[in-house]
């Protein structure tokens, strides 16, 4: 535990913007865990009375024209943040990274495998998700599954380059005369020199789901309306811009300072392992 | 019966849809104990040898076309993937030339070598890693018990190629491979390796076929030296027979390239021209575009094996008037 601490101090010393969107980051991350103690209303409870009121008390945000209290929503929005972004990540590094890795390592299959890639790479990211998200129903689960597809194709495309070259090195080699089989070197000598590439790729996954899953709610083919996520309440407010431009301000800010973080904190991995800027690759 | 017997092994690779020899037919054998050298320039199809034996050829354009490779008997290339791996490792090992990337770099070298232990033997993990403390005290690293947690980037050359060497070791092979082991290294270190694969395989009675460029470094460390040129066994012979009467133009270029200490040389003598390209076809003796005493047979005819002594062979048209 410390010394992934120290690996954290590491990579964010001397970086203070990253180090901003870190904690921005925690501070999303706890939010969503404890939304029911933080949040003062139901994210679902309709007040008609109240409706498009602006921000002030006791609706720091205002609320929208049901009267649901805009903090409250935008609070259970941070956890389908973290849900919808820790969702893709995983559906992406496993389909991606399974299928880019057992490509690379067994050629002949490999080379159907990368075609089917290279044709949904082929696509537009948002088409992608807009042709696979109408062929199933609008859920929680199925934007994850969608989004993680679509970057599914970037992850199996870097970890087949970099398997490629792996697999040729001497230690490989070296496993495979010692008597290794194709389960130990795939995944026990080459998958571990993979992790940092991965750990990257995932926190960018991480942001541009959040992007992909507000682009999708806002066209009403994401997440089920009621769900309040900061795409959701972006798309159902935004006829009353002109009335109630607060319904639109606080989501929209909330999207853009989260990804922006993300994309911060991945900037800080990536040039941390990147040997150019560092000079051994200890306790990977 | 020999431990590993090759038999007129062929390997050739494919490219541009034509397969092309680059091993034209090698045999030799090692016996149990025994060290065999196999030395030759660059290209000369030596360290393809030793991938075809330790059947890492798989997944390269390079494959093996014909002959036999048969350890303790088994013929190699008849075992399936499965049959392979349980002789790989345990009864069979590699070392290879280059210790910089031969070592997995996310991995301690302790776990490194106790995954090779219990790979093939049912051990416990704390018997294994004392087991690994005590390959590497075998080696000479000093400090086995604080070395073992070491990450590869934390050791010189010379402690990996030793940490590579204890690895191999570790399941009492009888048949180790190593293919340039020391060419990485410099020479006081390489010299230490040599000391410490002879000291071992005294202690254990591990067969070795070393494979280098190095006639000093085969000399100095084996019983029986096969030198090939262009995919081909030129000459090969018990080491002191082999000194003592050259039977090869090519073996004496080699000697010849070395400096010597004791005898001041302006110029050392090197071999002229380059070893051919494996696309290139050359009639009679492949050697004889670099030979000084080629002569019209050589131009023509392959030279067959002639016999000079017991176990000297060479494959020269004028091997026994090559006297010393």
């Amino acid at each position: 535990m410390t010394a992934v601490v120290q690996q954290v101090q590491d990579i964010f010393a001397g970086r203070r913007l990253a180090s901003i969107g870190l904690s921005w980051l925690i501070l999303i991350l706890i939010v969503a865990i404890a939304a029911p103690l933080i949040a003062p209303f139901d994210p679902y409870e309709i007040d008609p009375i109240a409706r498009l009121s602006p921000p002030g008390w006791p609706h720091l945000f205002g609320t929208d024209h049901f009267g649901r209290d805009t903090f409250s929503r935008a609070i259970y929005g941070a956890r389908m943040t973290v849900l919808i972004g820790s969702g893709s990540v995983i559906v992406a590094l496993l389909t991606g990274g399974l299928i880019g890795m057992l490509s690379a390592y067994f050629t002949r299959a490999g080379n159907v495998l990368m075609r089917g890639v290279d044709v949904l790479m082929a696509f537009p990211a948002l088409l992608l998700a807009l042709v696979l998200i109408t062929l199933l129903e609008r859920s929680v689960v199925n934007t994850i599954i969608v989004i993680g597809i679509v970057y599914a194709t970037t992850t199996a495309r870097i970890l087949y380059g970099m398997t490629l070259k792996l697999k040729r090195e001497v230690f490989v080699d070296a496993a495979i005369c010692s008597g290794a089989g194709h389960g130990s070197i795939l995944f026990r000598h080459i998958l571990p020199n993979l992790l940092s590439p991965l750990l990257v790729q995932a926190s960018f996954i991480f942001a541009f789901a959040q992007l992909q899953a507000a682009a999708l709610d806002f066209l009403g083919l994401g997440l089920p309306a009621e769900v309040p996520s900061w795409g959701n309440m972006l798309a159902e407010e935004r006829i009353y811009i002109t009335r109630a431009p607060w319904l639109l301000l606080f989501p929209g800010a909330l999207i853009i300072l989260s990804v922006f973080s993300m994309n911060l904190v991945g900037d800080a991995m990536r040039d941390s392992i990147d040997p150019r800027f560092k000079d051994d690759i200890a306790g990977v | 019966m020999p431990l590993l017997e090759v038999d007129n092994l062929e390997i050739a690779i494919a490219m541009r849809g034509q397969l092309l020899p680059v091993v034209r037919g090698i045999s030799f054998s090692v016996d149990e104990g025994e060290t065999l050298g196999i030395v030759g320039e660059s290209g000369c199809g030596k360290s393809l040898t030793s991938l075809a034996i330790m059947g890492l050829l798989d997944g390269t354009p390079v494959r093996i076309t014909g002959g036999d490779i048969r350890f303790e008997g088994q013929d190699l290339r008849q075992l399936n993937r499965r049959e392979r791996r349980a002789i790989m490792g345990s009864r069979m090992a590699m070392i290879f030339q280059e210790p910089m990337t031969s070592l997995n770099p996310v991995y301690r070298i302790g776990d490194q070598i106790v995954e090779n232990l219990r790979q093939h033997q049912k051990i416990s993990q704390k018997a294994a890693r004392a087991r690994a403390i005590e390959l590497l005290e075998l080696v000479r690293i000093p400090e086995p018990q604080q070395r073992v947690d070491s990450y590869p980037h934390q050791m010189s050359g010379g402690q990996r190629q030793r940490v590579m060497i204890a690895m191999a070791l570790s399941c009492d092979p009888k048949l180790l491979i190593a293919d340039e082991p020391t060419t990485a290294l410099d020479v006081t270190v390489q010299k230490e390796v040599l000391d410490l694969m002879a000291d071992l395989q005294e202690r254990m009675g591990t067969a070795i076929v070393l494979i280098s460029h190095d006639l000093g470094v085969i000399a100095e460390t084996c019983d029986k030296v096969a030198v090939m040129y262009r995919g081909k066994i030129a000459e090969a012979a018990p080491t002191d027979d082999l000194f003592a009467r050259l039977a090869h133009p090519y073996t004496r270029g080699l000697l010849n390239s070395i400096p010597v200490v004791d005898r001041d040389v302006e110029w050392l003598e090197a071999i002229p021209g380059r070893v051919p390209g494996i696309d290139e076809d050359i009639e009679g003796c492949a050697f004889h575009p670099r030979c000084p005493r080629a002569q019209d047979i050589c131009r023509r005819n392959e030279p067959k094996q002639h016999r000079i002594g017991n176990e000297h062979t060479s494959h020269c048209h004028f091997a026994e008037e090559a006297a010393p």
